[in-house]
C-alpha cells in the first residue's frame, strides 16, 4: 500500500506526535500513585483498617498533583498512606511539568507555527466569499497596492517569502483583514494554498521582484486557473516574451513605464496632466502642464533605467548622454561615456554646466543622491531626476534638490493599480499616446470645463442588461438612445452632468472622445470620467425608470459654471 | 526489527489480554472479575492511544479510532462501577452485567486494533 508522500497539513497531529512521550509518562505515573493508594493500609477512627477504593484514590490523585491544599480522605491517612502520598505529590508534579513544558515546545515549534500559520491562511481563504486578488511579493510595490485595493474595499491574500514582510501586513493596518502566507510563491503548492485555484480569485499580481519567479507564477495561474487574469511585474526585457509565453495577461515594466511617462511630459504635457487625474486617487485636472527641458539631459547610471530612458529621448530627438562605469571600449561614442558618475569631474565632463537635465539612475540611492546634489552645485537651472530604489529612504529624498522622483516600487504599484481598477484606461492612454499636444491640450481644457475642480474619477460601463436595464429596454423597445442621454441630469433640467466620454469600445472598434450624439448598441463598453456625483447620477440613469431628455441646447458645446 | 516497533505492539497486545482477561467469566457475577485487571486495561489503552498519536502509516488513523473506542467504553465500565458501588455494597446481577458488557465492547475494539496491527506489519513486509 503506497500513498503519496504528503506532508500532513493537520498541525494537531505534529503536536499529538510529539507529545507522546510526555502523555505516556503522564499516564505511567498516575496509574501507579493511583493504584498505591488502592493498596496502602490506613486506619478509621474506629480503629479498623482499611484501603481507599479506587474512586477516592483517584479523586485524591487528581487534586494532588494540581493543587497543593490538601485534604486527607475520607479519614486521617496512616503514615504508610502518607508516605505514598508524598511519593506521588513528587511524581506527578515533575510529571506535569514535563507534559506541560513538552506543550509549550511543541507549541514554540517553528515547524508547528508554520503548519498553524499555513492552516489559519487556508481556511481563511476558504471561508473568503468575495473576489481577492492574490499579491505574491509585499515589498514596496505589493505593499501600496495592498493598501489601495483595501481601501476600495476589495479583499487580498498575500504571499512573500520573508516572514519579516509578512509580519508587517499585520502592522500596515489595512482596512480589511488580510490573510498572508509567508511561503514560495513559486511553488504551486503555495499558490493553491492562498486561493489560487478558489472561484473567488479575481487575479494574480506577480510582484516579487524575481522575473523567474514572476513567470513561474503566471504559468502556473494560467495552467491551473485559465481564467484568472494575471498581472505580472517584469524587470528585464529578456523576459517579456518569456512571460507572455507563460500566460501573463498584463506585463508591467516599471523602468518602460516611467521611461515613457517622461517621453509623454516632454511631447504632450497636457496629456501628462490627464493621466495623472485619471490615475491618482485625489488628482484633479487643474494641474499645470510639467515643462521638463527638451536641451541636453545626462542620464547617469548602469542598467535598464537609463537604458530605457536614453532610447525613449532619441525617439523624441532630444540630445541626450549615458555616463556608465560599465561600457566597453567600443560602446563608448558620442553618447555613451565611460566614468563614475558619482565623480563631478566626469559629470562636468559630461557637460553637466550646460546640460538641461540630469537622471541619477544608478541602482544605489545614496549615489543618486550625490549625483543631484553634485549636479545642482554646477547648475541652478538643471532639471533633476533621481531614481530611488529602497521607500525607507523617501525622507532624504524629499529633502534633496530633485525635481522629479522615481520609485520602481511605486510606479509598478500606480500601474497595477489603474490596470485593476479600470482596464479600458489602459487601451485609452495608449490610443491618446499617438494623438498630439494639440488633441490633448483640448481634452485637458473639456476636463477642465466640464468638472471643474472636482477630484476626477474614471469608470467604464457595458451596456448589458446586467449593469444598463433601462437603456437595453428602451433599445428592446426600437428607441435609439445616445451617449448624451446617459450623460444627463436625471431631474429633467436636461442638464448634462460634470462627465467626459473617453473611450467607446465597440467590439474591435475604438472610438476616442465619443460625440454625445453618438447612439448605442448592446454590448458597447463606454468609459467616462468625472466627479463622483455625475458617477452616481450616470448609474442611476442606466437603471432607473426612465432615461432622462437630453437638453440639445447645453449639450452642443457643454460648459457648466462650475 | 525495531525497539519502537516491539514496543508498538507490546502495548496494544497487552491492552487486548488484559480486557480480555477482565471479561473471562461468568458475565453476571462479579466475583469472577477482578478491578485490578480493570484499572490495569484502562491504563494500557490509555498509553496504547498516545502511542497510536500521529503515527504515520495508512491504517494510523483506524487505530487510533479503535483505541479511542475502547478508552471510552472502558472509562464507562470503571465509572460504572464506581458509580454503583458507591454504597459500599456489591454490585447486583444487573449491574455487574452492564460493566462485564462494557468492558466486551471495548474488547472488540482491541480486537479489531490487533487486526489492523497485524495487517499493517504483514503489508512492511512485502
Amino acid at each position: 500500500m503506497s500513498y503519496p508522500a504528503s506532508r500532513t497539513r493537520h498541525g494537531i497531529f505534529i503536536l499529538l506526535r510529539r507529545l507522546r512521550k510526555p502523555l505516556t509518562i503522564l499516564i505511567c505515573v498516575y496509574a501507579v500513585a493511583v493504584l498505591g493508594f488502592t493498596l496502602v493500609p490506613g486506619v478509621d477512627p474506629e480503629g479498623q483498617p482499611w484501603t481507599m477504593s479506587f474512586l477516592h484514590s483517584f479523586y485524591f490523585v487528581s487534586f494532588l498533583g494540581t493543587t497543593i491544599g490538601l485534604g486527607e480522605i475520607p479519614y486521617p491517612f496512616s503514615d504508610a498512606q502518607r508516605l505514598w502520598a508524598t511519593a506521588s505529590i513528587y511524581g506527578t508534579v515533575v510529571a506535569w511539568l514535563y507534559a506541560i513544558g513538552g506543550l509549550f515546545s511543541v507549541l514554540q515549534d517553528p515547524l508547528f507555527r508554520r503548519i498553524a500559520d499555513e492552516n489559519a491562511v487556508a481556511r481563511a481563504v476558504r471561508h473568503m466569499s468575495q473576489p481577492f486578488y492574490l499579491i505574491c511579493g509585499y515589498d514596496d510595490a505589493g505593499n501600496r497596492v495592498a493598501r489601495e485595493l483595501a481601501q476600495d474595499g476589495a479583499h487580498i491574500v498575500v504571499i512573500d517569502t520573508e516572514s519579516a514582510r509578512v509580519d508587517s501586513v499585520e502592522v500596515d493596518e489595512l482596512s480589511l483583514a488580510v490573510p498572508a502566507l509567508c511561503g514560495d510563491a513559486s511553488d504551486p503548492k503555495t499558490l493553491v494554498l492562498a486561493g489560487l485555484t478558489s472561484g473567488y480569485c479575481a487575479g494574480v499580481l506577480a510582484l516579487t521582484g524575481d522575473d523567474f519567479v514572476n513567470t513561474k507564477i503566471a504559468l502556473t495561474a494560467r495552467l491551473l486557473s485559465p481564467d484568472i487574469p494575471v498581472l505580472s511585474a517584469v524587470r528585464y526585457h529578456a523576459a517579456h516574451a518569456r512571460m507572455a509565453a507563460a500566460g501573463a495577461d498584463h506585463i508591467i515594466n516599471p523602468y518602460d513605464t516611467f521611461a515613457e511617462r517622461v517621453a509623454l511630459s516632454i511631447r504632450t504635457p497636457s496629456l501628462h496632466v490627464i493621466y495623472e487625474s485619471l490615475t491618482t486617487q485625489s488628482g484633479t485636472a487643474m494641474n499645470e502642464p510639467p515643462q521638463l527641458p527638451t536641451g541636453r539631459w545626462i542620464l547617469c547610471g548602469t542598467g535598464l533605467f537609463t537604458r530605457t530612458l536614453h532610447r525613449q529621448l532619441e525617439r523624441l530627438k532630444i540630445d541626450s548622454v549615458v555616463i556608465d562605469p560599465e561600457l566597453t571600449e567600443d560602446e563608448v561614442d558620442a553618447h555613451h561615456l565611460k566614468g563614475d558618475p558619482t565623480d563631478p569631474a566626469v559629470l562636468r565632463e559630461a557637460g553637466a554646466e550646460e546640460a538641461s537635465a540630469l537622471v541619477g539612475g544608478t541602482a544605489v540611492d545614496i549615489d543618486n543622491l550625490a549625483i543631484a546634489l553634485a549636479g545642482r552645485g554646477m547648475n541652478k537651472d538643471l532639471f533633476i531626476v533621481a531614481r530611488q530604489t529602497q521607500r525607507r529612504n523617501s525622507l532624504i529624498f524629499r529633502a534633496a534638490p530633485v525635481d522629479l522622483v522615481m520609485l520602481s516600487g511605486y510606479v509598478l504599484a500606480g500601474e497595477v493599480l489603474r490596470v485593476i481598477r479600470a482596464p479600458q484606461l489602459a487601451t485609452f492612454l495608449r490610443r491618446a499616446r499617438d494623438e498630439d499636444e494639440a488633441w490633448a491640450a483640448d481634452l485637458l481644457q473639456t476636463m477642465r470645463d466640464v468638472i471643474g475642480k472636482e477630484v476626477v474619477e474614471s469608470w467604464s460601463v457595458t451596456i448589458s442588461p446586467a449593469q444598463a436595464r433601462t437603456v437595453c429596454r428602451a433599445m428592446a423597445g426600437s428607441e435609439t438612445v445616445t451617449l448624451g442621454q446617459l450623460l444627463t441630469r436625471a431631474d429633467g433640467s436636461g442638464d448634462p452632468l460634470q462627465a467626459v466620454p473617453l473611450l467607446l469600445q465597440r467590439g474591435q472598434e475604438r472610438m476616442l472622445r465619443p460625440a454625445l450624439d453618438t447612439p448605442l448598441q448592446l454590448d458597447d463598453r463606454i468609459l467616462c470620467c468625472g466627479s463622483n456625483s455625475a458617477r452616481a447620477t450616470m448609474r442611476h440613469n442606466l437603471v432607473g425608470h426612465s432615461l432622462p431628455i437630453m437638453n440639445y441646447q447645453a449639450s452642443e458645446r457643454p460648459v457648466t459654471g462650475a | 526489527m525495531s525497539t519502537e516497533r516491539v514496543l508498538f505492539a507490546f502495548v496494544i497486545v497487552l491492552a487486548l489480554t488484559l480486557n480480555v482477561g477482565f471479561i473471562v467469566g461468568d458475565i453476571a457475577n462479579i466475583q469472577h472479575h477482578n478491578i485490578y485487571e480493570l484499572f490495569a486495561a484502562v491504563v494500557v489503552s490509555l498509553i496504547a492511544t498516545v502511542m497510536k498519536f500521529g503515527d504515520r502509516s495508512p491504517l494510523g488513523s483506524t487505530m487510533l479510532a479503535t483505541s479511542l473506542i475502547a478508552d471510552l467504553q472502558l472509562i464507562a465500565a470503571a465509572v460504572a462501577w464506581g458509580l454503583y458501588s458507591q454504597s459500599g455494597v456489591e454490585l447486583n446481577e444487573h449491574q455487574t452485567v452492564t460493566v462485564i458488557s462494557l468492558a466486551i465492547g471495548a474488547a472488540v475494539a482491541n480486537v479489531v486494533s490487533v487486526v489492523l496491527l497485524i495487517i499493517e506489519m504483514a503489508n512492511l513486509r512485502r
